[in-house]
């Protein structure tokens, strides 16, 4: 019914104050309300320490952010900058690791913004708050950035008060410790094993970029907000370790669920609880609505270049906002999050932002080299050595993640390479293809029902499980035979 | 001839697209449920791996049965 006009774009609708609030809502997760604990007992009060260097982390690769969204300020984020400078699969992956990521982020926001809901209203189905949050935050992103932009600067604004709150109580409350110590039970290591464990509370600051189509002054404005996200971040989160580790020790919070509203109920009592329980809601409802954005935008460019099909490309006639990729995505995301599969998305998430960090500095080398005269309003200081430390920083990180967190990345680039394969190549070529694996499918079936029939043992103790599979292995055989043969001979009966 | 040719893509393209859909929901059957993992005797380090290979073969299946059912005359 709504068909794509010619001339139609993104509205650019968004000043410094919106695209600031969007980083930094993307950014805030319920991550920084449960993590701290864990973080604690590996860094002890150091923690501070580790805080910073994420920070400084961080702020590596969100300068290669500014640069390039400054210089190339159409929508897909990541996927753009890779387009511009390697093209090819290269940024498919950018793009594909970019959509998944915030599908999977906006999925586990909204579990996560379920289940505290749970606390406080106990018999609320998790699953089903869920999908009302994601279905409410897709019907605000199709009404229009505008409206998107304000739901996350309000949304941002309350949460930066009440963290506000429990900071400026905890520096100033009587009801301390005494006097704060700096110490690293755990040494160098464990102040960087935790900073890998804690870093996940800066991803999603490259929202930013991600609507940097929607984004007025793009020149100016995306540069300040990524700058102002970082700065914002460092402080927040260093001033919330200061005061848990003024009004606790770090011991005190090993196994507590809710490190954060264990510690303001020790200084502010019920009253505390309330507000960072609170707070922990608000930051999942911003980080759903940040990134049921992102992932979008990030489909409705992949659309533009003919790797997703075209409808996620047609605009709203009225919103101007890509509702179909808006209204697609959500779906995925409400799948994901109705099923429950909290620890694959956390997994896949960080994976893929990791991966999109870089990718970026990557980018941003490579364009600096191949296009020195492409306008640049804003320049990364210390360029190579900002880029390059951005990316040996993601490397560490990735080395530090949990081994599941690299075969399920491995899974999704597998997909991805799967899609891109498919869309690229032409049909002939495809069925060419699918021919020859279904023969070996076909060949390597064959084997194991042999293998089944002549050693039944090895494989199985009962007689009736070795039938089914042996059927079931001789079924998957004579079908991608036949199918192998069909694939291949589909261009000479085609002809 | 041309029409059982494409009687038999469709019926052996549907026969693989139900296999690749019972592999998938088998594969997040193993993923999410201790108990199927314990009576089929995985270990959960070699979980990971069953579900990826299982993941792709469902995936391939499914891939596969599309292009034999939409096959271009």
């Amino acid at each position: 019914m709504e068909k794509q006009m010619s001339g139609q774009r993104l509205k650019r609708e968004l000043g410094l104050l919106h695209a600031t609030m969007m980083g930094i809502g993307g950014a805030i997760c319920a991550g920084v309300f449960v993590t701290l604990g864990y973080a604690a007992t590996l860094a002890g009060t150091a923690l501070i320490i580790a805080m910073v260097f994420c920070g400084i982390i961080n702020l590596f690769t969100m300068l290669s952010y500014a640069e390039l969204g400054a210089a190339l300020p159409s929508a897909g984020g990541e996927y753009t900058f890779a387009k511009a400078s390697f093209g090819g699969f290269f940024s498919f992956a950018t793009g594909w690791f970019e959509w998944i990521s915030n599908m999977f982020y906006a999925a586990f926001s909204a579990v996560g913004f379920a289940y505290l809901m749970s606390y406080v209203i106990p018999a609320i189905n998790v699953p089903i708050i869920a999908i009302i949050t994601i279905a409410i935050f897709a019907a605000i992103n199709v009404k229009g950035m505008k409206e998107t932009g304000i739901t996350q600067t309000v949304l941002v604004l309350v949460l930066l008060a009440l963290l506000g709150v429990f900071i400026a109580i905890g520096l100033f409350t009587n009801r301390a410790l005494g006097t704060f110590e700096l110490s690293a039970p755990g040494g160098f290591l464990g102040v960087f094993r935790a900073s890998a464990f804690i870093f996940v509370v800066y991803l999603g600051g490259e929202a930013i970029a991600v609507a940097q189509a929607e984004i007025k002054d793009p020149g100016k404005t995306i540069p300040k907000a990524i700058i102002l996200t970082c700065l914002i971040l460092i402080l927040v989160y260093t001033l919330i370790a200061y005061v848990v580790f003024r009004i606790v020790s770090p011991e005190s919070l090993s196994g507590q669920a809710s490190p954060l509203a264990y510690v303001a109920k020790q200084f502010m009592g019920e009253i505390g609880v309330g507000i960072i329980t609170v707070a922990g809601i608000i930051a999942a409802f911003s980080s759903v609505n940040t990134s049921i954005m992102a992932q979008s935008r990030v489909a409705y460019a992949l659309a533009r270049d003919g790797y997703f099909p075209k409808s996620f490309f047609n605009l709203h006639r009225r919103y101007f906002t890509p509702y179909i990729a808006v209204l697609v995505g959500s779906i995925f995301v409400a799948a994901f999050a109705a099923t429950g599969v909290v620890n694959f998305v956390t997994y896949a998430t960080d994976f893929g932002f990791i991966i999109g960090f870089i990718f970026v500095n990557l980018s941003l080398i490579k364009l600096r080299r191949d296009k020195p005269s492409l306008i640049r309003p804003f320049k990364v200081p210390l360029y190579p050595l900002t880029p390059i430390l951005g990316i040996v920083t993601s490397l560490l990180l990735i080395f530090f993640l949990e081994p599941g967190t690299l075969v399920i990345g491995a899974e999704l680039f597998l997909f991805g390479l799967l899609i891109y394969y498919i869309r690229m190549v032409g049909y002939h070529r495809l069925c060419l293809a699918m021919g020859g694996m279904n023969l070996g499918v076909s060949a390597f079936s064959a084997l194991f029902a042999y293998l089944i029939m002549s050693t039944p043992s090895t494989i199985t103790s009962s007689s009736g499980t070795t039938f089914l599979l042996f059927a079931l292995a001789s079924l998957v055989s004579v079908t991608c035979l036949i199918a192998g043969v069909l694939n291949i001979t589909v261009h000479s009966s085609g002809d | 001839m041309s029409s059982i040719r494409t009687f038999i893509a469709r019926l052996v393209g549907g026969v693989q697209c139900l296999l690749g859909a019972a592999t998938s929901t088998f594969a997040y059957l193993v993923y999410a449920s201790q108990s199927i993992r314990e009576s089929l005797s995985i270990a959960n380090e070699e979980s990971f791996l069953i579900v990826f290979l299982l993941v792709i073969f469902g995936a391939f299946s499914i891939l596969s049965g599309m292009v034999l059912i939409r096959e271009e005359d």
